[in-house]
């Protein structure tokens, strides 16, 4: 009887507090495991994530909150598990013992309908892909991925000219960094283009002096998609990122070319070159890595088959016996769950 | 004393028996009016029929004999003026007006909510003189999918119609698409023929202005 009037009442205040708010509380996130299979038999292929070999290992519990009232919103998503913590981000007390790692956490007004302004802490405008694995096809990353920023702190301000042209520019902190130790040091923008339905393009730079840094870093980087058809989908991600002062830098491009056989099941295609640029005496390096996926969709779960080919201009992986080598594979399944 | 016992024993057995056939007159009246329920519910539940072309189809035809075409085209078009979100574009050519709409399909759990896709539809509006007729088809479905800042935004640009048949595997979200889909065509239709008996266009209410108490006036 207690427990009965417990739950009416818990059923009462929540049906009033849901009655007081302009619009219910978003709540939404994801769930990932995986299994790899180095065929060296040694966790060669560095990219971030499903690093660990021969193991059933944990991706990371991501938990979304969104709200908005009137033109006021905010976003919260907080990720627990070793793809959102130490396997992407330090702390922000610059150690590695966190417990919990921040994807988004920023508040955002609408002025108008045109233009909007943003402060936190955000997913980085920059690059394909993206640390949540629902926002990817592949479950393994590029290198530009692993090589770029994840995430900013900033405030930006973002311009819808019409509904095919946009601009966004913003001051941001250092990359990855939860507050900025140099002060407030990068500047960004980002150009968004949709020239015909299916097709977007995003022109994006950002540029700063990095706490520590040999000198300024300026990374140029065009990410763009076209769904061709309602089967088919193109992706196509270029950047260079050169620090001043010989403080090194990358180069790269990916193509991603996506096929859905049905609506549960599609196959996807990664080709990817990516070039280490050397300092001081040391010279260029370069990898060719070619991946490809499967998703099998399950109502919110999402199989991910994956075998992945790496072929490097030096020999920078090993093979069974430790010897070096010049090229690396390997084969994964992740499922994906996403609420 | 025999007798008196036999006796007994019958009551109790014809209690028994009379009260078993109670309940189960008590039962079939209980699923009499259980499937009398059902078939009102089933009745109730808004359907989406096929058109010629084998399309889902909403359709109705709406008798308003004491107005003109020209009136209920007035009366149609300052309703679609008045609607805030998701605005429908219409275009006109002669009697035959169109226009594409979405719908939001949220999943909601008690307080918490999140949208977890879009049906995007065409819309057809036809007006005579005493009587006007509109239809919604071509329906779509769009997924949604959490983009990097925690926003949900379409997955694609071009949706799967609602008539294509998904394998086994997402039979039941399909399925549970397209009862909210004609749910929320029921529900904008209901609202457009609401709109469209009134006989002065609707207008956005604006806030009355609220009345000034003055203290210092001395005539009190």
């Amino acid at each position: 009887m207690k427990l009965r009037s417990i739950f009416t009442t818990a059923s009462l205040s929540f049906a009033s507090f849901s009655y007081a708010q302009e619009a219910p509380l978003q709540i939404s996130g994801s769930v990932d495991t995986y299994y790899k299979y180095d065929f060296a038999k040694q966790p060669n292929i560095g990219t971030s994530f499903a690093g660990d070999q021969n193991s059933i290992s944990l991706g990371m519990i991501d938990l979304a909150l969104k709200k908005t009232t009137g033109k006021a919103s905010f976003v919260g998503e907080l990720s627990f598990g070793p793809r959102g913590q130490y396997q992407s981000l330090i702390n922000g007390d610059g150690t590695d013992d966190n417990s919990f790692h921040i994807q988004n956490l920023y508040a955002a007004y609408a002025f108008t309908d045109k233009f909007t302004v943003t402060a936190g802490y955000m997913g980085t405008f920059i690059g394909y892909e993206v640390i949540s694995p629902t926002g990817n096809y592949n479950y393994s990353t590029s290198y530009l991925f692993t090589s770029g920023p994840f995430q900013n702190a900033g405030i930006k301000g973002s311009y819808a000219f019409s509904s095919k042209v946009s601009l966004m520019l913003g001051l941001f902190n250092d990359w990855n960094v939860y507050k900025d130790l140099n002060g407030v040091s990068h500047v960004g923008g980002q150009l968004t283009v949709s020239p015909v339905e299916g097709w977007t393009a995003y022109l994006n730079v950002l540029s700063g002096k990095s706490a520590g840094a040999p000198g300024t870093g300026t990374i140029l980087d065009l990410t763009t998609s076209y769904q061709v058809t309602e089967k088919v989908k193109l992706g196509l991600n270029a950047a260079d990122y050169s620090v001043t002062h010989d403080g090194g830098g990358y180069s790269g491009g990916a193509l991603y070319a996506q096929n859905a056989f049905t609506s549960a099941f599609s196959l996807g295609l990664r080709g990817e070159y990516f070039n280490w640029k050397g300092t001081g005496e040391d010279s260029d390096e370069n990898i060719l890595a070619v991946t490809l996926s499967a998703n099998v969709k399950a109502g919110g779960l999402t199989f991910i088959p994956e075998v992945r080919f790496d072929d490097g201009s030096s020999a920078m992986f090993v093979k069974k016996n430790l010897n070096p080598s010049k090229n690396a594979s390997q084969f994964s399944l992740a499922a994906v769950y996403a609420f | 004393m025999k007798l008196c016992m036999a006796c007994l024993w019958c009551f109790v057995g014809f209690s028994g028996a009379f009260a078993q056939d109670q309940q189960g007159l008590q039962k079939s009246e209980q699923k009499v009016l259980q499937k009398q329920n059902e078939q009102q519910t089933q009745k109730e539940e808004p359907l989406l029929s096929f058109d010629e072309r084998g399309k889902y189809i909403y359709y109705e035809v709406v008798s308003r004999k004491d107005k003109t075409a020209e009136e209920l085209k007035q009366c149609a078009k300052a309703y679609f003026k008045s609607l805030v979100a998701p605005k429908i574009q219409l275009s006109a050519q002669d009697s035959l007006w169109t226009g594409k709409g979405k719908l939001i399909i949220n999943k909601t759990a008690f307080v918490l909510t999140r949208p977890s896709g879009e049906v995007r539809y065409q819309l057809y509006l036809d007006f005579k003189d005493g009587k006007y007729r509109f239809w919604l088809t071509d329906f779509s479905f769009i997924p949604y999918q959490r983009d990097r800042y925690g926003n949900f935004v379409p997955a694609t640009p071009i949706g799967t119609p609602l008539e294509q048949k998904p394998g086994k595997l997402n039979a039941a979200e399909w399925e549970s698409y397209l009862k909210v889909t004609a749910k929320e065509a029921k529900l904008f239709a209901d609202k457009f023929k609401r709109a469209m008996l009134l006989d002065e266009a609707i207008t956005v209410p604006t806030a009355k202005a609220v009345p000034v108490q003055r203290t210092k006036d001395q005539k009190w």
